[in-house]
């Protein structure tokens, strides 16, 4: 780890960090500084905010603007959205960071050391209790840590954590862990999606710059939410043996007698009511019968473009599953590939294949 | 509303006008230029203006409480954001209940975009048990 | 000619207007399509007696009849697999007629498929739906094949494999259907033609099917009444005769995705349908004077083509290359525009043009039709009609 983030530290020469002193050993000053100075929002909670928010997002939620039927809400009285909770202490048109700000010091360290574009990659807030009209919030942000150098889609890059707390007077009432990617764009940028707004127009709560692009993580804490967003199928006593294989890591083909079938049913392809099926384990080798490249719409847990192949097994059934690891413009029919399962969680995992090497 | 884990949440889908990205940029008090500014959003190697945090952490709350009624209470929302959000495109959120607990719902959410996956969110949620 | 064959016949057709955003609901667009149909026959929601649509329409026979005032149902039916149901609820209707279960039969179909649920975007309802069509979908959706224009992508693929054909032979038919628009005004894309180069321009949908091999996501309602042949002949309109009509489902048959037959690159449900339509009307292929074919994906009109012995296997992409389907061709195709050019209303709105050109009153009409063949949904189990001027 301190090799490669020596290099990182050095490569450029001019700032703190190539002065003799690694990103990281900087990252541990800026933390070790503490929390910044509560920073009040500019306004108190108020209705105007409110009204202007709700309308642009399209929040008909009546418990933030309908005095009556918030009074006989679970509130019992008019409330702020949560998710406006970092609004209130926005910098605004004119802003600027403190300059005990952690998030500015980290940018600043990171832009003089050559990561100077920025995405937004990920946001975790909680809300301890709703905010009410008329009271004022203060934010209060530290640095959490200064991860890197890390290889992503958009360029080596650093993760830069912050964590906000927000108060009414002494009482928390909100917090956040906001996480940026800071990169160093490639000599050509690959596509229109590395887009990573540079400079920063200041928020508080370390919103900083929200990018708002890049697929640029392989965070963890989102990969259950995708997960739970693939299709799942409907297991039955006649196909539970197919999909407890695959989480076993087999590819099960169903067989009857001599006859092996995919999918698999209730019974024989001769409709003998006396049958039993057994299955085989498939050798997982194979050859692309057909297949087709997704590129529109979006599909639950795929990254687009994809490419879908049904496959003809060695066994002689055919089975449908992702082909990875292969530029579209290469597939074609015939081309030999070998079964490659794609885990989702638990309970859940696919066959997918990869190209034959 | 009986809420069992696996049961979907009415999709949502939202225009991304020029107009909403510029509206939801400003009453989040973001005025950074790549949310209301074409030229400035394409020179920083955009291709169009985009949505920004605030308005996913927005839209991924009125979401869940469009569905959850507005006796829900929002205890938190987990966002990570994928491929941006340009404005003339269309966002879909989908969402299913991952987890209950009593009174205490948790809600996978997905936001795609003809880019592919925007946004993909973990929302808690308090409702009546 | 044998069984079903002339008993019943189409009296009535009507329609609201095709829109991305019908601004009403799906019931109420049901009632304006049978109300106008009935009022283009000349009869009365008293006359109904009978209704029939598919599974997957949204307003049950008793909505609909409790709307506009249909006091007695003796037969109402529903008929599965999506598209493919379209010539089989006329089928449904003309077998009510023939055997005495009810006189007048009203076939409809509305819904608001782009402003409302869009079949063209994955759903999860339909993949996990806890049926055998659900289980069959666990081996497609999860992994990924989850839109109606991917499950074709894939037969379209191995078609172009097996048979050398290019996707401009697909082309050729998205430009066709645009032509044809272009000149019917109740079509979305009137005047709105395209060329063969803005077909290979547009955007990948899913490989190697581009945008403009897909059919629109439309709003809108049809309607079709049936009666027998006899009364139809009384009332106000020509009737079209119902000289065939027809379901196939084909061996090892998956909705969509009939992906594990012998010969991926066929559509053998329809060689089912069409070898029970030329028996029944004893018409062949060379007396058909129009042709209606689903057009939901460019590649299944191709594959039609062949099934239904228009021309040998693999061969469609030289037929259909000397102007053989334009109006003067010899197989004039779809044209009101199809559900390319006109709207997609699961193949209803395909029936309803059939029913014009046998009167003579279509916006872009052959000359002297007397024989229509009109299929319903591809890739699905399905249905198909042939019918006659009187």
């Amino acid at each position: 780890m301190s090799a490669a983030t020596d290099r990182a530290a050095t490569g450029d020469g001019s700032g703190p960090a190539g002065i003799g002193r690694s990103i990281e050993e900087a990252a541990r000053e800026i933390a070790a500084a503490g929390p910044s100075a509560p920073e009040p929002a500019r306004d108190p909670v108020n209705q105007a905010m409110i009204n202007n928010w709700v309308e642009a997002i399209g929040d008909a939620n009546p418990v933030y603007t309908d005095p009556a039927a918030a009074a006989e809400s679970v509130h019992g009285r008019l409330v702020a959205p949560p998710a406006m909770t970092q609004v209130w202490t926005m910098r605004g048109l004119h802003g600027v960071r403190p300059a005990d700000d952690p998030l500015r010091r980290a940018t600043e360290l990171l832009d003089e050391a050559g990561y100077t574009s920025v995405v937004a990659t990920d946001s975790a807030q909680t809300y301890h209790r709703y905010l009410r009209p008329g009271e004022h919030v203060a934010a209060v942000a530290v640095l959490e840590s200064i991860a890197g150098p890390k290889r992503t889609a958009l360029g080596e890059g650093w993760f830069v954590t912050t964590r906000t707390t927000w108060y009414v007077d002494d009482e928390a009432v909100a917090e956040m862990t906001f996480r940026i990617l800071k990169f160093r764009p490639p000599e050509q940028p690959a596509t229109g999606h590395s887009a990573g707004a540079t400079g920063d127009a200041g928020t508080t709560g370390g919103a900083g710059t929200t990018g708002g692009a890049g697929t640029a993580t392989a965070g963890d804490d989102a990969a259950s939410a995708e997960a739970a967003q693939v299709l799942r199928p409907v297991v039955t006593r006649d196909n539970a043996f197919f999909w407890d294989g695959l989480r076993e890591g087999e590819l099960r083909i169903q067989r009857w007698g001599g006859t092996l079938r995919h999918p698999p049913g209730p019974l024989p392809p001769d409709g003998d009511l006396d049958a039993e099926p057994d299955y085989v384990v498939a050798a997982g080798t194979g050859t692309v019968h057909s297949f087709l490249v997704h590129h529109h719409p979006p599909v639950p847990g795929k990254r687009l473009p994809f490419v879908l192949a049904l496959v003809e097994l060695d066994e002689g059934v055919r089975m449908l599953g992702e082909l990875h690891g292969v530029d579209p413009g290469d597939v074609h029919i015939g081309l030999a590939v070998e079964a490659s399962v794609d885990r989702i969680d638990d309970d859940l995992t696919l066959p997918a294949w990869k190209v034959r090497s | 509303m009986t809420i069992t884990v696996g049961t979907e949440l009415p999709p949502l889908t939202v225009d991304v006008t020029p107009t909403f990205v510029v509206a939801t940029a400003l009453a989040t008090r973001d005025f950074q230029d790549v949310h209301h500014d074409r030229d400035a959003a394409v020179e920083r190697g955009s291709r169009d203006i985009f949505l920004n945090i605030l308005t996913d952490t927005g839209l991924v709350q009125r979401f869940v409480t469009d569905w959850a009624g507005p006796d829900a209470l929002v205890r938190s929302v987990d966002l990570r954001l994928g491929v941006p959000c340009y404005a003339g495109d269309e966002l879909t959120f989908t969402g299913r209940v991952a987890e209950v607990d009593g009174g205490e719902v948790t809600v996978a959410v997905s936001g795609v975009d003809s880019l592919g996956q925007h946004v993909s969110a973990t929302v808690r949620i308090e409702v009546a048990a | 000619m044998t069984g079903l064959s002339g008993a019943a016949a189409i009296a009535g057709i009507g329609a609201t207007e095709f829109s991305k955003d019908s601004g009403r609901t799906e019931l109420r667009l049901a009632t304006e399509c049978v109300s106008a149909a009935l009022a283009d026959a000349g009869l009365a929601p008293s006359d109904v007696d009978g209704l029939v649509t598919f599974t997957m329409d949204g307003n049950a026979e008793i909505a609909v009849a409790r709307e506009l005032g249909i006091p007695e149902l003796t037969f109402f039916s529903r008929i599965h697999y999506g598209g493919g149901a379209a010539a089989a609820t006329v089928q449904q209707a003309a077998m009510a007629v023939a055997t005495g279960a009810a006189d007048v039969v009203v076939a409809y179909r509305a819904f608001n498929e782009r402003s409302g649920r869009r079949f063209g975007q994955v759903s999860s309802a339909v993949a996990q739906q806890i049926n055998t069509s659900g289980i069959d979908n666990g081996y497609h959706y999860p992994v990924g094949l989850a839109t109606p224009a991917a499950t074709v992508a894939m037969v379209a693929r191995r078609y172009l494999h097996d048979y050398g054909a290019s996707s401009e032979d697909f082309g050729r038919i998205a430009v066709t259907a645009r032509a044809r628009a272009a000149t019917n005004p109740r079509a979305w894309f009137h005047g709105k033609p395209i060329t063969l180069a803005d077909h290979q321009a547009s955007k990948w949908v899913a490989e190697p099917l581009h945008l403009l091999d897909c059919c629109q996501e439309s709003d809108g309602g049809v309607a079709l009444v049936v009666t027998s042949a006899e009364r139809a002949r009384d009332l106000r309109m020509p009737p079209a005769v119902v000289a065939g009509a027809a379901q196939g489902s084909g061996p090892d048959q998956y909705i969509m995705t009939s992906y594990y037959r012998d010969d991926l690159a066929g559509l053998p449900e329809m060689d089912v349908v069409g070898r029970q339509l030329w028996r029944q009307s004893g018409l062949a292929t060379s007396d058909v004077d129009v042709a209606v074919l689903y057009d939901h994906f460019t590649p299944y009109v191709l594959m039609q083509l062949e099934e239904l012995g228009f021309c040998g296997r693999g061969e469609a992409k030289d037929f259909i290359a000397d102007g053989s389907l334009e109006l003067d061709g010899q197989l004039p195709l779809n044209p009101h525009g199809g559900q390319l050019g006109e709207a997609y209303i699961h193949g209803m709105n395909g029936i309803a043009e059939a029913v014009r050109q046998l009167r003579g009153t279509a916006a872009n009409q052959v000359p002297r039709a007397e024989t229509a063949l009109v299929t319903a949904g591809t890739g699905v189990p399905t249905s198909g009609l042939v019918l006659t001027a009187a």
